[in-house]
């Protein structure tokens, strides 16, 4: 069943709702017009095929590309499709999105990417009857390459991006064919959560997308997330390099677990077996040791735990900051606050469609922040959270809760969606964290916090082999396990800190998203292996 | 009934052993018989025969109310040099009596425990969040902050929000460098946070649990002047502070041209009556219409006793936060 409605990119939300009328509208006339049409083309096969056919030449199924020929085409691009390109004939190739044929005349709408634009083929002086039911018969998601001319339009065409311009179809040929049964309809893995319920049309399930996962990521929604996923890495990137820092690669099969807490996976190693590094923590702290200065690194983080949550992946994306200090700690939450700022600013600035997308099919509000970025101690967390009527005690680490709760209170007083929680209970963190100097019972480490979820976890690190042992030993941490990380101490290091953020959660907190396969592209979780 | 009688614990003739290293001086015990021979005391002498010791405290009680009375003129007179003769160089500790604004020593005292004031310290920093919008700046609360700052242990913070993009160099150093403490947010008494965002009204947070945000410039300036000086206990007098401050933002800085030209005659004849808008004190009603007045444009054609007055707001010094945005 074909449905011509698809939401563009650029068009605005409101647009897209009055829509909603007009489409119904629109869809009944369809399923007239098909029904006609069927009889139709009964009627015309049963007058047989042996009717004269002028533009055999000008469509069909291309011989598969083997890379016999180079031509010299241009192909144009979907989003280069504007008024300026009027009245100019142009290749293009793109994927058959919808197809509704009209007695004489077959419109489709074309799409690249999250562009797209339509296109008609008419029973005219260019196109035969023949071809006019070939295009009307190509499967959806099939790949065309399609010879047109770029006509302005008098009415805008709503339903696409390309809304100011159509193409009139002069020959086409299938590049790649699709099975004409699709697993899920591209269209119904966009729709907004409410609508399907209220109007009877059909949404898909999360399984069923992540299990089609590549035709799932061919919707607008995810062509955006991924987008600006890009976005977000390139933005730590460029941050981080302008501060000078340099990115450095870790090893993650490691010998050793490096965080406790967290489970590790083991993996057979040759004759003995080894472990999927947990987080490069230990190896960002040895290139400080080893005079870099500053460091970061962008690489795949595994945990072994058992959570079937909407937060927690097995495998992620992680995105970790080191930095040598000069006198305070601070030093290291303001380098890595302004860093998230710069993202922030960085995604507002330049990534608004895909934000408009993401949120045409997933509701939210836009992200707030501050700049400088606001800091708040522990215990002022826990007096706010008391004063809420939470009873916790002060050594206590936060239950995922009550963080929410606190990210409502400090959005309700400060009115930002990030901010920095500094000086936790030492209690409540690794061994390698240096306890606060004039209270023995905190620690200089902080966490950082989008929309109530923790998204950064990091502190000051021990930096002295002896200090480092009596922590190892309190924490009953076997030290011979350990013994090349405290070694690394042992011939002069300077003060450090830093932490790291997973790319993942980053992009489904700024987004507003209710789950984090949404921004993984091919998720790992206990119960997810494959694709 | 009469009492038994003791004998002297030493004899009268006891000669202390005196030190030779210092020089000697005639015994004033001794003396005590030749002292009349003061004119004020041979003629008591004369007339009662005898010094009456009564009349010699009542003396020096009288010298002593002649001496703090005259304490008392010169005080006045330094007072009304500062309000009179604007350039003036201001007494110190004129001004900071002034500041503080305090009646009597008592309320002073009272005020400066927060916890009274603002409710039980639970541990978090106090933290009075405000924001406003970088087009119109809060001159008063700026001028507040200052002589809050001089009063208690405030962090001060400037942050813009992701509302606004762009917002001039002078707004986010407006509260002052940074305190060197500013790290340990336990150390401090009061937190001042201001955030540049784009609101269309300036806004105050206080404690979200029991107090709705505040909405406009003058009712942040009370709930910050109260926590420097409580406001007049005398009904009438409060009413006049705050009938003051209402003209000041509803008159002065949004009216017209003719309704600041009203303000201004009025600000003159109660001027001309008392040194301070609210009678003898400085008050609330000073700052705002002090800001106010210089928010709305070039003051060449103010009249003379609020010039006058003028001057001596900025004499006091509290001006400057609000002075470095108006160049």
């Amino acid at each position: 069943m074909t449905k011509d409605e698809v939401q563009g990119a650029t068009e605005e939300e409101q647009q897209a709702q009055s829509k909603k009328g007009l489409k119904k509208q629109q869809k009944e006339a369809e399923k007239a017009a098909k029904k006609a049409e069927k009889q139709a083309k009964l009627a015309a096969d049963q007058q047989g095929p042996e009717e004269d056919d002028f533009a055999k030449d000008r469509y069909g199924v291309s011989p598969m590309i083997q890379s016999q020929q180079k031509l010299d085409r241009v192909l144009v691009r979907v989003q280069d499709l504007t008024p300026e390109k009027a009245d100019q004939l142009i290749w293009l190739r793109a994927r058959v999105h919808t197809s509704r044929a009209k007695g004489k005349q077959c419109f489709l709408v074309l799409r690249q990417q999250q562009f797209n634009v339509q296109a008609l083929v008419a029973v005219g002086d260019r196109a035969s009857k023949q071809m006019v039911k070939f295009a009307a018969n190509i499967t959806k998601e099939s790949i065309v390459d399609v010879e047109a001319s770029v006509r302005k339009v008098e009415q805008k065409i709503e339903s696409c991006s390309q809304q100011d311009v159509e193409l009139h179809i002069e020959r086409i040929f299938v590049i790649s064919q699709s099975e004409a049964r699709l697993p899920l309809q591209l269209e119904d893995a966009v729709r907004p959560d409410g609508e399907g319920e209220e109007e009877g049309r059909a949404t898909v399930n999360q399984d069923t997308k992540l299990d089609n996962r590549v035709i799932d990521l061919r919707t607008t929604t995810s062509q955006a997330i991924f987008r600006l996923q890009s976005g977000v890495c390139q933005l730590f990137r460029d941050t981080l390099t302008n501060k000078g820092f340099v990115e450095i690669q870790t090893p993650k099969i490691i010998s050793a677990a490096s965080e406790g807490g967290a489970n590790v996976f083991t993996v057979s190693y040759f004759k003995t077996s080894a472990y999927l590094a947990q987080s490069p923590q230990l190896y960002k702290q040895m290139c400080i040791c080893a005079d870099f200065d500053k460091v970061f690194c962008v690489g795949p983080v595994f945990r072994a735990e058992d959570s079937n949550t909407h937060r927690h992946l097995t495998e992620f994306v992680g995105l970790d900051i080191e930095m040598a200090f000069s006198y305070h700690y601070h030093e290291v939450i303001d380098s890595i606050t302004d860093t998230m700022v710069q993202i922030f600013k960085g995604l507002r600035d330049n990534f608004q469609t895909e934000i408009q997308t993401v949120n045409k099919q997933y509701p939210s509000e836009p992200f707030k922040f501050l700049e400088p970025t606001l800091r708040l101690e522990y215990t002022e967390a826990l007096a706010m959270l008391h004063e809420a009527g939470v009873e916790m005690g002060d050594e206590e680490d936060l239950s995922t809760p009550n963080e929410k709760l606190l990210g409502r209170l400090v959005k309700e007083k400060y009115d930002t969606d990030f901010y920095v929680l500094d000086k936790y209970p030492l209690a409540v963190r690794p061994f390698y964290t240096m306890p606060d100097p004039s209270n023995p019972k905190y620690s200089n480490s902080y966490d950082m916090f989008m929309r109530g979820e923790e998204i950064l976890s990091g502190a000051q690190r021990v930096h002295d082999a002896q200090m480092l042992t009596e922590r190892a030993t309190h924490h009953q941490i076997n030290l011979e396990k350990i013994k090349s990380y405290i070694d690394s101490f042992r011939y002069g290091a300077p003060p450090h800190g830093g932490g790291g953020i997973g790319l993942e959660r980053v992009c489904m907190l700024y987004l507003g998203l209710h789950n984090v396969r949404q921004t993984s592209m091919f998720p790992r979780d206990p119960k997810r292996l494959t694709p | 009934m009469s009492m038994y009688q003791v004998k002297p614990l030493c004899g009268s003739l006891l000669k202390p052993d005196l030190p030779t290293c210092m020089y000697t001086l005639p015994n004033i015990h001794t003396q005590q018989g030749n002292s009349c021979t003061s004119e004020v005391c041979s003629e008591h002498a004369l007339q009662n025969g005898e010094v009456d010791p009564a009349v010699k405290a009542l003396e020096a009680r009288q010298d002593e109310i002649l001496r703090k009375l005259y304490e008392l003129k010169a005080a006045v007179d330094g007072l009304a040099k500062t309000v009179t003769t604007p350039d003036a160089d201001l007494d110190l500790t004129v001004s900071s009596s002034l500041s503080s604004d305090s009646p009597s020593s008592t309320t002073f005292k009272g005020v400066t425990n927060l916890d009274t004031l603002l409710g039980k310290d639970l541990g978090a920093l106090r933290d009075i969040v405000i924001n406003a919008n970088p087009a119109q700046p809060p001159l008063t609360l700026l001028v507040l902050h200052s002589v809050l700052c001089q009063r208690y242990r405030v962090l001060s913070t400037v942050h813009v929000h992701s509302s606004v993009s762009n917002v001039p160099p002078q707004l986010l150093s407006c509260l002052g460098p940074r305190h060197a403490d500013s790290y340990a947010r336990q150390m401090f008494q009061l937190g001042f946070t201001l955030i540049w965002k784009d609101v269309p009204k300036l806004q105050m947070k206080f404690s979200v649990q029991n107090m709705c945000p505040i909405e406009g410039e003058a009712n942040v300036a009370r709930f910050l002047f109260k926590l420097l000086s409580p406001y007049p206990s005398d009904a009438a007098l409060a009413t006049l502070v705050d009938s003051w401050v209402d003209t000041a933002f509803f008159q002065l800085a949004e009216g017209s041209a003719k309704e600041r030209a009203a303000v201004l005659r009025a600000l003159n004849s109660a001027l001309g009556r008392s040194p301070w808008l609210a009678g003898q004190e400085f008050s609330l009603a000073d700052i705002a219409c002090y800001c106010c007045v210089l928010q709305s444009g070039p003051a060449s054609s103010t009249p003379n006793n609020v010039q006058r007055w003028l001057k001596s707001c900025e004499n006091l010094g509290h001006f400057s936060p609000a002075k470095l945005f108006l160049q």
